[in-house]
């Protein structure tokens, strides 16, 4: 008996207006699965991402949210550090969906915020400024934020992107935990191919407006790059796409 | 002696009552909009859009004698189409709104094609400032209004001026207190929402209606140096202080009642024009903030 899908897309193109930016795309996530979806700047992976995340719709075929709740963790930039709020607003807001009106946030949601942050790594800092964390502890908060609304997928957005290889490993020792602990399935966005290929299981590959999947290990291998970007008319930059 | 200086403070205050609590809802309600315009770096739109509201309210005066003739205000004529203050404001009142609503609008939708926010509202501003000096020049009557309008004179305030900004500043600070964690949400991470099964768009739209509704009624009762000082000063004076958006709507608002009450004082003590001075007060609560930040 097959394990019902997370995420199914089916032979889905995703794009804005009428033009399709990727087209062809079939994906399957399953509970306990770790994938990362990579390719050269400009692919298509941002379109892909956001089609996963039903932010647009698809131009054509099928995608279906099996997942009870997905966990979303943006680009830590796309937050103003104008805001004035706390790392456990930040948190918090994981369980606004819950919330109507004035009613104030429920002591259990709130006691689950803290044990969110603990989670992360980062209950001392819950009434510190959001904006006064370091990089990888901004990173770390928003993972508990998705954590909050017990999610069985979570999906990233370039997670470790401008923060330091300490801050890096400690994100993705993080991500590997709550995958292998919780079998929280996990798809990251990255442009960081070494990262990649160390930590996620399976990779789509998005260049040309194509999605291709397979193991991380053998389409990230370094001489398999050469291939994969020279089809793209690209060349590598290094081990960072 | 000035007449003034032979009025105790007691009867000025009983005097000019409707003006003083008109301004008091304003320093309470105003910078709480302030805020949202502020963290949503939206600010600009606290100064570019009472200036659109002026514009339609002066452009009423222009086109009055004209409506009068041809579409009617209820069964008034001409002179007590300006003396009716119940029917008169109802009338400008339209004007402002649609002119506030207009520009709102068209800078939302310019906004969609990108480009510089900043360039598009300070451009909005300068014609919206032109249109109401020219419209000025156009109409034949209202000039005294309009001059009292544009110098922050609010202390012709009337119970009608007063109900109606009661009104509508309740029904918005009700609306951005109810919905304030969702428009949190919605203009810090607006995808992290769309996820959570927010609705964006309509939270959005709540807050278009609300910024709307309380600088077109908000301009037409106390004028625009009033709005300008209000919706702006206070959300950046308190934003120093503030470690939560809780903590930051409260003091912004407490900001706000500051200011009121110290443009109150120094406008009865010195004789200064009520909205000028409310205003200035309202810069004067900055220094702090800043002095913080050096600190």
């Amino acid at each position: 008996m097959s394990v019902p899908a997370l995420l199914l897309v089916q032979n889905a193109a995703f794009g804005y207006g009428r033009r399709a930016v990727v087209s062809g795309v079939n994906l399957r996530v399953e509970p306990g699965q770790f994938l990362g979806l990579v390719g050269p700047n400009g692919a298509g992976k941002t379109t892909l991402f956001r089609g996963l995340l039903g932010l647009i719709p698809p131009l054509e075929g099928r995608v279906e949210r099996g997942a009870r709740a997905i966990g979303y963790v943006p680009q830590r930039e796309s937050l103003d550090a104008l805001y004035p709020v706390t790392v456990e607003e930040v948190v918090q807001m994981g369980a606004y969906a819950k919330l109507r009106g004035l009613r104030r946030l429920p002591r259990d949601e709130r006691e689950r915020a803290v044990v969110c942050l603990e989670r992360v790594g980062l209950a001392e800092r819950r009434a510190a400024p959001f904006s006064t964390l370091s990089g990888g502890q901004r990173q770390r908060v928003l993972i508990a934020r998705a954590l909050m609304v017990e999610p069985e997928l979570l999906l990233l957005d370039e997670p470790t992107t401008g923060v330091d290889r300490g801050a890096q490993a400690h994100i993705l020792q993080l991500l590997s935990e709550l995958n292998a602990t919780q079998r929280l399935a996990v798809l990251l966005v990255s442009h960081q191919i070494s990262m990649v290929r160390q930590t996620v299981q399976r990779v789509l590959w998005v260049a040309e407006g194509r999605v291709t999947e397979g193991l991380a290990a053998q389409m990230l291998a370094p001489e398999n790059l050469d291939r994969l970007y020279s089809a793209t008319g690209r060349a590598p930059l290094g081990e960072d796409a | 002696m000035d007449e003034l200086e032979v009025i105790s403070w007691g009867e000025r205050l009983s005097l000019f009552r409707f003006a003083l609590l008109a301004a008091l809802l304003a320093g309470a309600v105003c910078p709480l909009l302030g805020v949202f315009l502020h963290v949503r770096r939206t600010s600009f739109y606290g100064i570019a859009l009472p200036q659109f509201a002026t514009a339609g309210v002066v452009f009423g005066f222009v086109i009055l004698p004209w409506w009068l003739e041809n579409i009617g205000l209820g069964a008034l004529d001409f002179a007590g189409a300006m003396h009716d203050s119940h029917a008169a404001m109802n009338y400008h009142l339209a004007w402002s709104n649609v002119f506030t609503f207009g520009g709102l609008l068209a800078l939302l939708a310019l906004g969609r094609r990108g480009g510089s926010e900043v360039g598009r509202v300070a451009a909005s501003f300068a014609i919206a400032a032109a249109a109401t000096l020219l419209f000025g020049r156009m109409s034949p009557v209202g000039k005294g209004f309009v001059d009292e309008l544009l110098s922050g004179e609010l202390l012709g305030v009337g119970v009608h001026e007063c109900e109606t900004l009661a009104v509508v500043f309740g029904l918005a600070a009700g609306a951005l207190l109810l919905f304030q964690r969702d428009l949190l949400l919605v203009s810090y991470d607006r995808e992290s929402a769309l996820v959570l099964g927010k609705r964006v768009f309509a939270l959005e739209a709540v807050l278009t209606v609300v910024t709307g509704l309380v600088i077109s009624v908000g301009t037409m009762v106390l004028g625009p140096i009033v709005l300008f000082g209000l919706i702006v000063l206070p959300a950046i004076g308190a934003r120093a202080w503030a470690r939560s958006m809780r903590s930051y709507l409260r003091l912004a608002s407490a900001f706000g009642v500051g200011a009121v009450l110290l443009g109150v004082a120094a406008s009865f003590e010195f004789d200064l024009p009520l909205g000028a001075a409310i205003t200035g007060a309202a810069a004067l609560l900055l220094a702090p903030g800043g002095l913080l930040r050096r600190g």
